[in-house]
């Protein structure tokens, strides 16, 4: 069972919210709504989160994705529509009770960091645990302990105002972490940040996600935010769910255009993986090198390769190899097993346009979406243990 | 466009709040009354200097070296210019307005902050208290919480507490809304929220409202002087009314010190209070260097209260052992110790008089309490009763608005003083103005304009309406309002420049002492006569203190008394009028007791049965409740304790025959009452009549020419709308019209006789008889509506409304034995249709739920009254 669910939330600002949702699903436009002075926020939402996987809700500012992330934690009631946590209803909830959810096992990430300022980054960090009613020397103890694991050891008696953008962010991801919800919200919360350190901390939190399992939603307006980060995404325009899907099915099988004008500006060949593009292995039976030799086996073909790679390289690491040999780049399993090859040819045919729609889109791949992986590991892909940031 | 009476409104509002709330005005004014008190010995008890050295140790906590030793320098100052006290009655003041404002505004703007509708609706609130000039409420504040402290913290508080509620309001509201979401987001209650995240937050801003509260509250000060708040205000109001430029400044410097210390003060509270402050204090600290170190130390918070808390010791150490004896040498003891509160105008014959009064007084075992008010002030305090004499009222003219106003509360004690006069005058250095005549033809020299006083005077409504016209100035001279503060200013200013000035003026007065002034000579008696300067009481004042009334009436001063009294006071100093005063009195021997005769006290003759209380009831109608009222004001003055109830017909005579009501005086017989009477009479009885000339009739209003008896009714119901205005449907009266006399004359087809009650009767007649309008309504004799307006009795040629009733008393048949001297009195009682319609009058105008006061005006003017009513043999 997932660990949380959505099921078809709506949330309608204005008159009369009901009579709004039992038009919206009737069919009624959003815009019709909205010359009645309603607002309809989120329509017909419905997903579902795995524990320990990352779910990314992307859209543009006034899409809906924050009012949906406020309905998950109840900071906002749904119009209409059910939240699941664990089995829960945290929409039948009373006030108190849905506090107490809130303070022991859902936690959030704020935009702007949210930080008190009027609380040095201990305090900061502990405030969670405070409200929960834990005592001060254990506070204390996991705080700093939180504070280190995203690198600010030392940093505790310091105060918000002192640091800059990013520690702020830590900070707040530190307060998040102390408490041990195990369901992170986080809105938007990289986006105030400067690309590089926004990167930085995309790079922690996937770090702090392999160790740690959360079970994490994750907001964002940056689609090359949520394929680095999301273990599935979640398409939003309008108030409404347009795809829910991996990456790669966003990037490959876009629902409609407006999924697929999204696309076009993600650098594909950081998130297409070889795997997702490689032709089966017979392809380059019975090609040529520029020596002469004619690949008639499996070993030929892996050892005139330029490069073996494996199904979950991303397809930029592919060029290199390409260039210097006109000869098929080898796709292997985990034991060296032949499973495909990528031709200088495929390589090429995959940065043109998507062309929306399943007949002919770029499925030069032979074999489904739903066997492509997301190559999200493939910045560290040697199993990083070492590459922790500092302090941790 | 209609004139909206939003003025009488208010007034009627005011006093039904008057009314009906008194009981919690009351509670509210000992609450603050014992707050300020409480803050006050505090303050006042230790020795200045200590108290200056605890200020400064706290200046020294909240900002440092330098801000301590400037404040004690501050304090020190404020003592050695002997505003002292005045400083410490102000700063108690405005620490209590301050504190209540603060535990009022503070939660009403936590409430706004969180509520869109209390917002809204606070606001205009908000800006009426602003922007409601202070004066406007001051003087009804004076109805409801009398003169003194009380009214002034109130004005403070309506003044200050915007600001602070204001700025609650907005440092709640500017909490960044995503830290509050934080806090929620956590799981964090409302009120934890609020009190750890939204309030500290805020603190900054809350503090700012607390300081410009506190600042506000400082800057009334000087307005809640002149209702009698002391203090500094005192100082401040005393000096601008007699242009005393030295005791003005030294007020006023007085209340900058405080200004600033409670401003600097308050604004580094902030620095200690907030965890925001604390830290922009830490930085601040910790970026100082070298020897601006050792000016920043501050004591820690332990420490500077141990500072305090040592002086304050001492302080209270001094105490103890200091003590004060104000010697007074009681010469005989006529007062026992009954306090008296004189207030008065800050005109020399006024401090003259009254502290010449405070020495006979204290000398007859009197505890006389002085205070300065301005006039407003002081005849509204006298109103209600806060203020039990004074003796400088001017009457007729100077002081008309006033006494008119208010003379149904006060009692004329006397004239002492009748060599005054009312002027123009003129610097003497203006040679050729010797009278009113000469002014003709000199505008120019005076620039068109003569300098006025309050336009509401009595000398300028006469300047206006009489003299300006008799001398035909009016085309050529402005008279300019303004007050009598800022004419003296202006006097003073053009003497000094030696320009030349006309100025309304009046003797005695202390200008043309200290200037060379000529008083313009007034040929044609435009002025009048000069008024009388009189003793003043309030209501009741000659009732309670019968001995001091009476010295009043007979005190008199030469004006060579007078004069020199003043030159004795003025010679004392100021401040030490009492001394001036001893020292004249050395000089005019036996004086005292021939002002204040002791011995021969006049209380009032008890009556044999005093102690008897008589439960009396009465009708709503007028010559009962004048006349119940009438006697409880004698029982009483006879040592009665008697009560008193009202009743309809019916409940009277049966509580009455239940023996719950022992007499009442009212009984129309033998025909109004007859069917009560029938069935009761065997539990009552009859003490006799005590007015014969009664009837009952219709009556039209005289303007109706062609109607004179109650058979000229017939064929003009169209005049009168078919509608005879009657009074309570069960009344004798009504039954006998209806059964009888309509169908006597052959009425009961054309008129209607419409039910009211006798109020609304009598207010259809107020109206019609406005308007001109016939009207025909049921009326009795007697009844003051006769006196009041121009009616037709309507004569009854057929007898229809029978025999005249007389009014009897009636009583309880246990009446004549348990209260055997009150029955005596009632048997042989009389009162004239005179008498008994003028009573009426007296209490018809002093107005609902004044009755008691028309009553005591009555008997007043009737001397001997009450021992013929109510002879006790000596």
């Amino acid at each position: 069972m997932s660990r949380l669910q959505a099921e078809h939330l709506y949330k309608v600002f204005g008159r009369r919210p009901d009579e709004a949702v039992a038009k919206l699903e009737g069919g009624t436009d959003r815009d019709e709504l909205r010359t009645d002075g309603t607002t309809a926020a989120v329509i017909d939402a419905s997903f579902a989160v795995e524990a320990g996987q990352i779910f990314v809700v992307m859209g543009l500012s006034g899409s809906g994705k924050s009012t949906l992330l406020r309905m998950l934690n109840g900071l906002l009631e749904p119009t209409a529509g059910r939240v699941l946590f664990d089995g829960q209803d945290l929409t039948a909830l009373a006030p108190r009770e849905l506090r107490e959810v809130r303070s022991h096992k859902i936690s959030m990430v704020f935009q702007h960091f949210a930080l008190f300022p009027h609380r040095s980054v201990l305090e900061n960090a502990a405030y969670g645990l405070e409200v929960q009613g834990v005592p001060r020397a254990e506070r204390q103890r996991r705080a700093t302990e939180a504070l280190g694991l995203v690198g600010l050891a030392g940093w505790e008696k310091s105060w918000p105002d002192e640091l800059s953008g990013g520690m702020q962010q830590r900070v707040g991801l530190a307060r998040a972490l102390a408490t041990d919800a195990d369901l992170l919200l986080m809105d938007e919360s990289f986006s105030a940040l400067d690309p590089l350190i926004r990167r930085d901390m995309q790079d922690q939190l996937l770090e702090l996600q392999k160790r740690l399992k959360k079970t994490i939603v994750f907001i964002t307006h940056d689609l090359n935010e949520a394929m680095r980060l999301g273990d599935r995404i979640a398409v939003m325009r309008d108030g409404r769910i347009v795809q829910i899907g991996t990456a790669e099915d966003i990037l490959v099988t876009p629902a409609n255009d407006y999924v697929a004008s999204f696309t076009q500006d993600v650098d594909r060949t950081r998130v297409l993986t070889a795997g997702a593009i490689m032709a089966e292995p017979e392809e380059a039976l019975g090609t040529t090198t520029p020596d002469g030799t004619v690949l008639r086996t499996e070993s030929d073909i892996i050892a005139a390769a330029p490069a073996t790679v494996t199904a979950d390289t991303p397809i930029v690491e592919l060029f290199t190899p390409c260039s210097r040999s006109g000869v098929a780049v080898a796709v292997t399993d985990e034991e060296g097993t032949l499973i495909g090859v990528v031709p200088r040819a495929r390589l090429l045919a995959v940065l043109g346009e998507p062309e929306p729609g399943a007949d002919d889109g770029p499925d030069a791949t032979a074999k489904g979406p739903e066997a492509i992986k997301v190559s999200k590991t493939a910045q560290t892909p040697e199993a990083p243990e070492g590459k922790v940031i500092a302090g941790a | 466009m209609p004139r909206i009476e939003l003025g009488s409104w208010i007034r009627s509002g005011i006093n039904f709040l008057r009314d009906h709330f008194q009981w919690l005005f009351d509670f509210i004014s000992k609450v603050v009354q014992g707050m300020y008190d409480g803050v006050h010995d505090v303050l006042a008890a230790p020795n200045p200097l200590l108290l200056a050295g605890i200020l400064a140790v706290l200046a020294w906590w909240l900002r440092g070296l330098v801000p301590a030793v400037l404040a004690f320098a501050g304090f020190a100052l404020i003592d050695s210019i002997e505003q002292w006290d005045e400083a410490m009655e102000t700063l108690s003041l405005v620490l209590v307005a301050g504190a209540i404002t603060i535990v009022l505004a503070v939660p009403l703007g936590i409430w706004a902050s969180r509520n869109r509708a209390v917002s809204a609706l606070l606001r205009p609130v908000l800006d009426f208290m602003q922007t409601m000039p202070a004066f406007v409420y001051l003087i009804p504040g004076i109805f409801f919480f009398g003169v003194g402290v009380v009214p002034g913290v109130i004005a403070t508080i309506v003044f200050a507490m915007p600001p602070g509620v204001r700025m609650t309001e907005l440092g709640i509201r500017q909490v960044d809304a995503e830290l509050v979401e934080a806090a929620d987001a956590f799981g964090t209650t409302p009120r934890r929220t609020l009190l750890r995240v939204q309030l500290p937050l805020a603190l900054p801003t809350i503090m700012a409202g607390v300081n410009q509260a506190i600042m506000l509250a400082l800057s009334m000060v000087v307005i809640a002087g002149m209702v009698g708040g002391g203090g500094l205000g005192s100082s401040v109001f005393e000096a601008i009314s007699s242009v005393d430029v030295a005791l003005g400044f030294e007020g006023g410097i007085a209340v900058v010190i405080l200004a600033m210390y409670l401003d600097r003060m308050t604004g580094a509270l902030n620095q200690r209070v907030s965890p925001l402050g604390r830290r922009a204090l830490a930085k601040q600290a910790a970026s100082a260097v070298g020897g601006l170190k050792v000016l920043q130390w501050r004591p820690a918070t332990s420490v500077a209260m141990v500072g305090v808390i040592v002086l304050a010791l001492v302080a209270g150490g001094l105490n103890v052992f200091g003590g004060d004896d104000d010697g007074q040498k009681v010469t005989a003891d006529v007062g026992k110790g009954s306090t008296v509160k004189l207030g008065y105008i800050n005109w020399d014959e006024g401090v003259a008089s009254t502290y010449l009064w405070k020495e006979i007084l204290e000398q007859r075992g009197f505890k006389p309490q002085l205070q300065t008010y301005d006039v407003g002030a002081l005849f509204t305090g006298m109103a209600a009763g806060d203020i039990d004499m004074q003796t400088d009222a001017w009457l007729p003219a100077t002081h008309a608005s006033y006494w008119k106003q208010y003379k149904d509360q006060l009692e004329d004690l006397g004239t002492w003083y009748d060599k005054t006069s009312l002027e123009v005058a003129v610097p003497s250095y203006v040679k050729d103005v010797k009278s009113l005549d000469d002014l003709k033809g000199k505008a120019g020299t005076f620039k068109g304009k003569i300098i006025g006083i309050e336009p509401g005077a009595g000398e300028m409504k006469i300047m206006k309406d009489k003299v300006l016209p008799d001398y035909d100035l009016n085309g050529e001279y402005t008279l300019v309002k303004g007050s009598t503060a800022g004419m003296l200013s202006q006097l003073e200013r053009s003497y000094a420049k030696k320009e030349p000035v006309a100025v309304t003026l009046w003797s005695p007065h202390w200008a043309y002492s200290k200037y060379k002034l000529t008083k313009l000579a007034d040929p044609k008696g435009a002025f009048g006569k000069g008024d009388g300067i009189h003793t003043i009481g309030r209501k009741g004042f000659s009732q309670k203190q019968p001995q001091i009334a009476k010295w009043m009436k007979n005190f008199k001063l030469s004006e060579k008394q007078l004069t020199s009294l003043e030159a004795a006071i003025q010679d004392a100093g100021k401040g030490k009028q009492q001394e001036g005063v001893r020292a004249w009195l050395k000089k005019n021997p036996g004086l005292v007791d021939k002002l204040a005769p002791a011995g021969g006290a006049g209380t009032t003759t008890q009556g044999k049965q005093a102690g008897a209380a008589p439960r009396i009831g009465y009708f709503p109608w007028d010559e009962d409740i004048a006349t119940t009222y009438l006697w409880k004001n004698v029982l009483e003055k006879r040592g009665y304790k008697p009560s008193i109830k009202q009743y309809d017909v019916g409940s009277m005579f049966t509580g009455m025959s239940a023996g719950q009501i022992d007499v009442e005086f009212d009984g129309w017989l033998p025909v109004a009452q007859k069917q009560y009477w029938d069935r009761y009479k065997k539990n009552l009885v009859d003490i006799g009549p005590w007015y014969d000339k009664t009837s009952l009739e219709i009556a039209v209003p005289s303007y109706v020419k062609d109607v004179k008896s109650l058979a000229d009714l017939k064929g003009k119901a169209d005049k009168f709308k078919g509608k005879i205005i009657g009074i309570e449907p069960g009344t004798g009266e009504m039954q006998l019209l209806k059964s009888t006399v309509l169908k006597e004359y052959d009425l009961d087809k054309e008129y209607e006789v419409t039910n009211n009650a006798s109020p609304a009767m009598l207010a259809q007649l107020e109206r019609s008889y406005a308007k001109k309008e016939p009207v025909a309504v049921v009326l009795w004799t007697p009844h003051w509506a006769y006196s009041k307006y121009q009616l037709t009795k309507l004569a009854d040629p057929k007898k229809a409304f029978g025999a005249n009733n007389e009014i009897r008393s009636l009583g309880h048949k246990s009446f004549p034995k348990k209260y055997s001297e009150f029955y005596g009195w009632l048997k042989n009682w009389h009162m004239t249709e005179q008498e008994l319609a003028s009573l009426e009058q007296a209490v018809q105008d002093a107005g609902k739920g004044n009755a008691e006061k028309g009553v005591q005006k009555w008997i007043d003017a009737h001397p001997g009254i009450v021992d013929k009513m109510a002879p006790v043999s000596s």
